[in-house]
């Protein structure tokens, strides 16, 4: 097909390419130079509590401890707490929770902020050495009843909405099903393994007693980031290719950039997993599946997750190569709640709280149930 | 801007894709886990004999070697778990005591 462009229409086309090709260049060479390290976890916190490693978090809402600054956002600013009890997310243990609050522009937080919900986020920190033996139980039975308590201190009100995220999922369950009196208002978990025979590509290797996990652990006790990491390489081995692919389509925007740089670096910055959570994971989780079959033994009691009677949220997304849908769904069954909501969303992993879908479609229907579920705050 | 991606993209999704597919079959099969678990333990044990050695050359000029950081490391950490231990008894102490009423004057 001919096109045919007038003079003008031409130079405007040229020159567009040429502003591109300019800003291609500069973000390309700055990105190579590696000297524009993207600011993560930008919205302003306090710390409420700190036990070890372990803190929790309370990020700032207009009219409580000052207003979150608009900074570099073309988001709203976040309006006044309007929902009550506070939500208390639940970070995983394999990887650093800035990915919530990712960037301005793709911040999980500031979202929940936005749509007025009190949001505290329990970060476990950096394990090391000192961490290597904690159990699932030091998890369920030390660190979260105590951030409960300490995020429902915070906050003024007798409960908390618990929000895990990926094995933050799997603790909460377990601190809510082994401690059924905890004051846990609304329990909502996002992309949380419960059938790990459904998770066959990333267990495959332990699942089948290849290897055992002492030899994955290393001489601090831990399971070492580059052995997660690599294991998440190998779900999607052409993955860092097709990512370098999208950035050199999109190098010409700033914004592209700066999001791509952020979410760069959080994949290549996972902690180590504590050594004694780790076995007691591949032992009982992976390979007896105990938590579907409801055999998980902890502290010489079985972990009932009938036991969970609190309206309840299991979030999943369709496109998650860690946490596929088989692993996710039948959590909705084993719970003992009888206001479930199941949310199936058109999201992978990550996407779920960090993309652009999760702006548009996740995060609102999160946001949206735990708001149906909380109180109203007068004022 | 949804339009249609470039040519060279439209190419190397082309490749990508199938290929990418065909590897992650392939990293998921059993003789790849196999191969994976034998490199796990030869790469173990290389690394323990490398040790073994060279600490032998570094005692011999009276220097330390990894494994002897190693042990110091683990006698500072179980050090800081006997303190962990301590400042929990010692909060649940403190949690557990009456408070004293306030004297009369």
């Amino acid at each position: 097909m001919a096109v045919s462009l007038t003079p003008d229409e031409l130079l405007r086309r040229v020159e567009g390419d040429v502003r591109r090709a300019i800003r291609r260049g500069r973000n390309g060479l700055r990105y190579a130079a590696g000297t524009d390290r993207p600011k993560v976890g930008l919205t302003p916190k306090d710390v409420v509590w700190r036990r070890d490693k372990a803190e929790v978090w309370r990020y700032r809402s207009e009219g409580r401890t000052g207003s979150v600054p608009p900074v570099r956002s073309d988001r709203p600013a976040p309006v006044r707490v309007r929902y009550a009890p506070p939500v208390l997310v639940v970070h995983s243990l394999v990887s650093r929770s800035y990915v919530l609050d990712l960037h301005p522009r793709n911040s999980a937080v500031r979202f929940l902020l936005g749509a007025g919900l009190d949001v505290m986020l329990l970060d476990w920190g950096v394990a090391d050495a000192v961490e290597a033996e904690n159990t699932l139980e030091t998890y369920a039975d030390g660190y979260l009843p105590a951030a409960i308590d300490a995020a429902r201190e915070a906050a003024g009100t007798d409960d908390v909405t618990l929000l895990g995220y990926c094995f933050g999922g799997v603790l909460s369950l377990l601190g809510v099903a082994r401690h059924p009196d905890l004051p846990v208002r609304n329990l909502a978990v996002m992309a949380t393994p419960v059938d790990y025979s459904g998770m066959r590509a990333l267990t495959g290797l332990i699942r089948e007693g290849r290897l055992d996990p002492d030899e994955l652990v290393d001489e601090t006790g831990n399971v070492p980031p580059e052995a997660i990491e690599n294991a998440f390489r190998l779900l999607r081995p052409t993955g860092d290719l097709a990512s370098y692919a999208t950035l050199w389509q999109n190098l010409w925007n700033d914004e592209y950039v700066e999001g791509y740089q952020a979410m760069a670096q959080w994949t290549r910055d996972h902690v180590p997993f504590p050594g004694a959570t780790f076995r007691q994971t591949v032992e009982q989780l992976v390979r007896d599946n105990a938590l579907v079959d409801g055999t998980l033994r902890l502290g010489g009691r079985t972990v009932d997750l009938g036991a969970i009677t609190v309206p309840f949220l299991n979030v999943m997304a369709e496109y998650d190569h860690i946490v596929p849908i088989d692993a996710a769904q039948p959590l909705t069954a084993l719970v003992g709640s009888e206001d479930v909501t199941e949310l199936r969303l058109k999201a992978g992993h990550v996407g779920l709280v960090a993309s652009r879908t999760a702006a548009k479609v996740t995060l609102p229907q999160i946001a949206g149930w735990i708001a149906g579920h909380s109180g109203r705050v007068e004022g | 801007m949804a339009g249609r991606p470039p040519l060279w993209r439209r190419a190397f999704d082309a490749v990508e894709k199938p290929l990418g597919d065909a590897l992650a079959s392939g990293a998921r099969s059993g003789a790849f886990a196999d191969v994976l678990a034998i490199a796990v333990r030869v790469n173990r044990r290389a690394q323990r004999e490398v040790e073994r050695r060279t600490r032998r050359a570094l005692h011999l000029v009276n220097l330390p070697a990894a494994t002897d950081v190693r042990r110091l490391s683990q006698q500072v950490t179980d050090l800081q778990r006997q303190v962990r231990s301590l400042e929990r008894e010692l909060q649940a102490a403190t949690d557990r005591k009456p408070r004293k009423p306030p004297a009369r004057r």
